[in-house]
């Protein structure tokens, strides 16, 4: 209706380094949780992805706060600052608790699964599930409790940044057990049953994001103004290329496909480009959430 | 592990609740208010603690250019206060949010919790910047600058405790209204005559990739 004459712009706060850190949790914790199937649940048709597994979700750990570091204005100050003012209303607070719990009982777990004492192994494994699904779903209360929002505020952002966590997991888990089983290996030969239940897995999974991120879109689209006008800007204005085509096209949709045609599936080049695809379009979908989310003024 | 805010025991002394009301039928929209409050407060050069929106609306010969003087709300219930990870955003007594830079470390969680978009992030120090109604005014017994700037009597500062005091008076009898009560924050900065279309709500956005 008015045509403003002058506004003072909104300083972007949460852009890409955020999505990066959000990127890297996830990965972490998709891998924690492919790595406690064999040692945590018995499930040892997964055994030979543990090792790996823990090893990926220590290093991505260890990587993903460094992003934080580098977003912050006084990275030593806020390390300290996080443990010693610490405020129980502020999801961010726990984080910094998480943050180093998590990548503990992940080195814990991995020492003794090397060693091959399974009794312990088992029980850090067990203890690292709540703590891998903290660390990555508080990543998600962050955004939820950021009421100004709309795209933010529900209470489903801690279950889909659960779920595409666990769906980009087990895509890098495929592509480094491919990589490992061809390059690493004496006998070079890729463990096919491992990778088909992996794909299997992650098949299901998409199903379960696709069908999240539908819902969350069709209760935007008939929310309040706000809600409504993020909706839009995701589906049809300028986020929609990064939207749409590739966090769910290219990012979920395609990669659905291709796991769910039992002849793609077994087809290791299909199978890689899903996952990659796959990984790409979590990436999006990161940058879309954190950045997107924030990108319309809101007065 | 502790929050070195908290709040002391009075013992039944009744504190002043600072507040503020903008009366947009005498405001002419001449950016007063903001130079005040850059000078007062050294604001830096591309973020303004207080500024007025403005808009054009209408078609000729029926058009009017409306205003929305923007400042802090020093909220009754602030998101800013709750989400704050280290205990920087504070808020005192007399209501009054404010940021401790001893504490604050710039992770701008409080600038996207804020459904108003009146925290910025100070160049300089690297942490966040906001209105704090002049608290060092304010509790010498002045008002804030921009108060005292504005040339046409727009701006009415005082305690909302005090039933005595103008801003209450005109509080209780005018009908005021305050920016997205709907979120519950408890928004201290009460407006007149406020027009709606200065908060309308944008459909499209410049994205920082785009030059």
């Amino acid at each position: 209706m008015g045509k403003v004459v002058f506004d003072v712009q909104y300083q972007t706060t949460l852009a890409f380094l955020i999505s990066y850190y959000f990127y890297c949790t996830g990965l972490s914790a998709g891998s924690f949780m492919i790595s406690t199937l064999s040692y945590g649940f018995g499930f040892k048709k997964f055994k030979p992805a543990s090792k790996m597994g823990v090893v990926a979700a220590v290093l991505l750990l260890l990587l993903a706060p460094q992003f934080l570091l580098m977003q912050v204005g006084w990275p030593i100050k806020s390390v300290w600052n996080h443990f010693v003012y610490f405020n129980p209303m502020s999801a961010m607070s726990y984080g910094a608790f998480l943050l180093m719990l998590y990548p503990l009982n992940s080195i814990i777990y991995g020492i003794f699964m090397f060693k091959g004492n399974m009794k312990m192994t088992k029980i850090f494994g067990l203890i690292g599930i709540p703590l891998a699904l903290a660390v990555h779903g508080y990543t998600g209360w962050i955004l939820a409790l950021g009421v100004a929002r709309d795209y933010w505020n529900t209470g489903l952002m801690p279950i889909v940044f659960l779920f595409s966590a666990m769906v980009s997991g087990i895509s890098m888990m495929i592509l480094l057990i491919i990589i490992r089983d061809r390059f690493f290996t004496k006998e070079k030969v890729i463990n096919h049953d491992l990778i088909d239940s992996l794909a299997k897995i992650l098949a299901w999974l998409l199903v379960v994001d696709l069908f999240l991120v539908f819902c969350d879109y069709s209760v935007l689209l008939y929310s309040k103004l706000e809600a409504q006008e993020v909706a839009h800007f995701m589906l049809f204005g300028k986020m929609s290329f990064w939207f749409v085509i590739v966090e769910n096209l290219i990012g979920k949709v395609i990669p659905m496909i291709i796991v769910f045609i039992p002849g793609m599936r077994r087809s290791y080049f299909w199978l890689i480009l899903a996952a990659l695809m796959n990984m790409a379009g979590i990436l999006a979908m990161r940058i879309v959430t954190v950045y997107g989310g924030q990108a319309l003024p809101l007065m | 592990m502790s929050n070195p805010h908290k709040k002391e025991n009075l013992g039944g002394k009744k504190l002043p609740r600072w507040g503020m009301l903008i009366d947009l039928d005498r405001c002419v929209g001449c950016h007063t208010c903001e130079i005040a409050c850059k000078i007062e407060n050294d604001v830096p050069l591309g973020i303004w603690r207080s500024w007025v929106k403005e808009i054009e609306k209408g078609k000729y010969p029926n058009v009017v250019r409306s205003f929305r003087p923007t400042l802090c709300n020093h909220c009754e219930n602030p998101i800013c206060v709750k989400v704050c990870p280290v205990n920087a955003a504070w808020q005192r007594e007399d209501g009054i949010v404010m940021l401790d830079p001893h504490l604050c470390v710039g992770c701008r969680y409080c600038m996207s919790a804020c459904p108003y978009e009146v925290r910025y992030i100070h160049p300089q120090k690297g942490m966040i910047d906001k209105c704090d109604l002049c608290s060092t005014r304010v509790d010498a017994g002045l008002e804030p600058s921009c108060v005292e700037a504005c040339p046409g009597s727009a701006r009415v500062f005082g305690d909302l405790n005090d039933s005595k005091s103008e801003i209450a008076k005109l509080v209780a009898t005018k009908p005021v209204s305050t920016l997205k009560p709907e979120i519950g924050t408890g928004p201290r900065v009460y407006y007149i005559g406020l027009d709606t279309a200065t908060m309308e709500i944008k459909r499209e956005a410049k994205l920082v990739w785009e030059k």
